[in-house]
């Protein structure tokens, strides 16, 4: 995907701070761990999946993970049985424990600060290798590595791509400040990306490269875009009033909510902020468009039939159509990426919680329940939904499995952290 | 000349402190009819400012900075500190407006607060002001802020609709990111789901 982003330069000074001192190696390493990656893979995989994890009756598959070499191998083993384990698809077994069907092995060397990983995966039952796979990387990156193995491992057992590479974009809250941030999708690696102004609303462009978000500055809600991997920060819409970024398109569009004329109303524009067209004519309160995964739909809020609800049209704007009716408060639409279902908040007794709406039955299922829950957003495979909670007191970033099993928190405890992005699948 | 200066920088300095509080109740008085017998001695006045100024510089420093600009140091400065004295003496306030969960129609109750702003900004007419638009914080954020807006548009739509320029009025939501309070309760609620107004550039 081509992107020529031509914007006025913002003379305002952003301010990354990078999480380690090692940046400069890490991104020499990952390309170097790229390049490995594309050269050094030497097996063997077969046809067969060993998990359908499409089945509703799903049985953990148990694996035991042994590693041998120099030391950091121990630190690989438990970076991979952690992100197996997340899964809820398997079952890693403690060494020693018999039973197995899946055997996977790691051998580490290290020398000059290069790592050389030998993964080989055996299945037990037919007894033979079905993963042997070659990696190199900075020592600097050895969550990467790690990522990189679960995402092969993945991929060979359930015929799908893992989502162990992806990033969250999410926001914390310091002293009225809103802040955006990037973490793995297992909380590790934070970094700030955006420390100016209050900034809100921020979405993923389609290829990963780039956030753009909505941030109040002097008094000015405007848009912006910040390209990841030089950190440059361009307006990509301005107006007077209110303008918040909503959801981009397979091809770049990108949807988008600005009361220019009064009134918040839907529009969309060219990835470089050009050929603004409004979509929606209403008195009231038109927000958070986002594109299906097809571009062909938008979902957004309106609150024309007198409280918010989610309604869908065309990415044209005809053919608007309300699809919520329970309750009176439903925000936050976001799309499956199958683009079946439409995960969103309602409230109910007074709390935000998740909701699924099946979009061929209009059946609704509740994901959550204690507490306050908030900013659902799926990962690029649909498996994991991660969202924000104050169930344990302090608002923090947490993921679930799209069922709503297996919730864990990703953010600190002392840290007030709310509206996860999930990343495309990353390069 | 410095001398001068300060005490300039001090009555707008007042003014500023008057108009931006979006917390809380300031007190601007109107520029008409002074009443001279009421006026207290300038020494006085000076040492009551002085307090008020650092009482709030200790609440608000990056406010204050914001809102005192070099143009209102010089020419407009000086009507402001002259409407400040005389506003002194009648004690007009400009009320935060209050609403209804989740809605943005004014309420009956807020038409006096929003017709006495009306008053003194026809009298006023050199005076810009921004309607800052806020909400409790049961709702999910980005609705929020778009909740807010029609807040902040709703007051100022009121006050176009007095006779007063729209070109004097700024609006800006903030959705629930500036409570004035963070208990669960109604009360608190209530609180915080207001407009307020602010000094404009």
């Amino acid at each position: 995907m081509k992107r020529q982003l031509k914007v006025k330069s913002l003379k305002l000074k952003i301010f990354i701070l990078l999480c380690s001192p090692f940046t400069v190696h890490r991104l020499l390493f990952t390309v170097v761990l790229l390049l490995t990656l594309n050269s050094l893979l030497l097996t063997l995989s077969y046809g067969k999946i060993y998990i359908d994890i499409t089945s509703p009756a799903l049985r953990k598959l148990p694996v035991s993970l042994t590693f041998s070499g120099s030391k950091e191998a121990e630190v690989i083993a438990g970076i991979v049985k952690n992100d197996l384990d997340f899964t809820g698809i398997f079952y890693p077994l403690e060494p020693g424990v018999k039973g197995a069907e899946i055997t996977v092995d790691i051998n580490l060397n290290v020398s000059d600060n290069l790592l050389t990983a030998n993964v080989s995966v055996v299945d037990l039952i037919e007894n033979r290798e079905i993963l042997r796979k070659k990696y190199e990387a900075g020592e600097s990156i050895i969550r990467t590595l790690s990522h990189s193995i679960s995402n092969n491992i993945y991929k060979v057992i359930t015929g799908q791509d893992g989502v162990f590479r992806t990033r969250i974009a999410y926001l914390t809250d310091t002293s009225g400040k809103k802040e955006l941030h990037l973490m793995d999708f297992d909380g590790s690696s934070d970094q700030k990306i955006v420390v100016k102004g209050l900034t809100f609303s921020h979405n993923w462009s389609p290829n990963g490269e780039y956030l753009a978000y909505s941030s109040e500055r002097d008094t000015e809600w405007n848009i912006y875009i910040i390209n990841l991997k030089n950190y440059n920060e361009t307006v990509l819409f301005s107006s007077k009033g209110l303008n918040l970024v909503g959801g981009f398109s397979p091809d770049d569009t990108i949807a988008f909510s600005s009361s220019k004329d009064n009134s918040p109303e839907i529009y969309v524009m060219n990835a470089d902020g050009s050929g603004s067209k409004k979509l929606t004519k209403s008195l009231g309160i038109d927000v958070s468009p986002v594109f299906s995964p097809d571009g062909s739909k938008i979902a957004f809020v309106s609150d024309r039939g007198g409280s918010p609800q989610i309604y869908i049209m065309n990415a044209d704007g005809s053919s608007v159509r309300r699809l919520t009716f329970e309750g009176n408060y439903n925000t936050s639409p976001v799309w499956s990426p199958d683009g079946k279902e439409i995960a969103h908040v309602g409230r109910k007794n007074m709390n935000n919680q998740i909701f699924v709406i099946k979009l061929s039955t209009l059946e609704i299922s509740q994901l959550t329940e204690k507490g306050n829950n908030e900013s659902p957003s799926f990962s690029p495979d649909g498996m994991f939904i991660a969202f924000d909670s104050d169930r344990d007191g302090t608002k923090g970033v947490w993921i679930m499995r799209a069922g709503g099993t297996g919730e864990r928190k990703l953010t600190l405890n002392g840290v007030k952290a709310m509206s996860p992005k999930w990343s495309p699948y990353l390069k | 000349m410095q001398w001068e200066q300060n005490i300039k920088k001090f009555f707008v300095f007042l003014l500023m402190l008057t108009v931006i509080g979006c917390a809380k109740k300031y007190e601007v008085k109107p520029a008409e009819e002074p009443k001279a017998s009421e006026a207290k001695p300038s020494e006085d006045k000076k040492e009551r400012l002085k307090e008020v100024s650092e009482e709030k510089i200790l609440q608000k420093p990056a406010e204050i900075q914001r809102e005192i600009t070099e143009e209102e140091l010089s020419g407009k400065g000086q009507k402001a500190k002259e409407s400040a004295a005389q506003q002194a003496k009648e004690g007009f306030v400009f009320k935060d407006i209050h609403f209804d969960f989740d809605k943005y129609d004014i309420k009956e109750d807020a038409r006096p607060a929003l017709d006495s702003a009306a008053a003194w900004l026809k009298n006023n007419k050199g005076v810009k002001i921004i309607i800052e638009g806020h909400c409790d914080e049961r709702g999910t954020n980005e609705y929020n802020l778009a909740l807010g807006e029609k807040r902040a548009n709703a007051a100022r739509d009121y006050l176009t609709t007095s006779g007063i320029a729209s070109e004097k009025i700024k609006t800006i939501s903030y959705g629930e990111e500036k409570p004035l309070c963070a208990e669960q309760t109604e009360d608190c609620f209530q609180r915080n789901r207001r407009a307020n107004f602010a000094a404009g550039k």
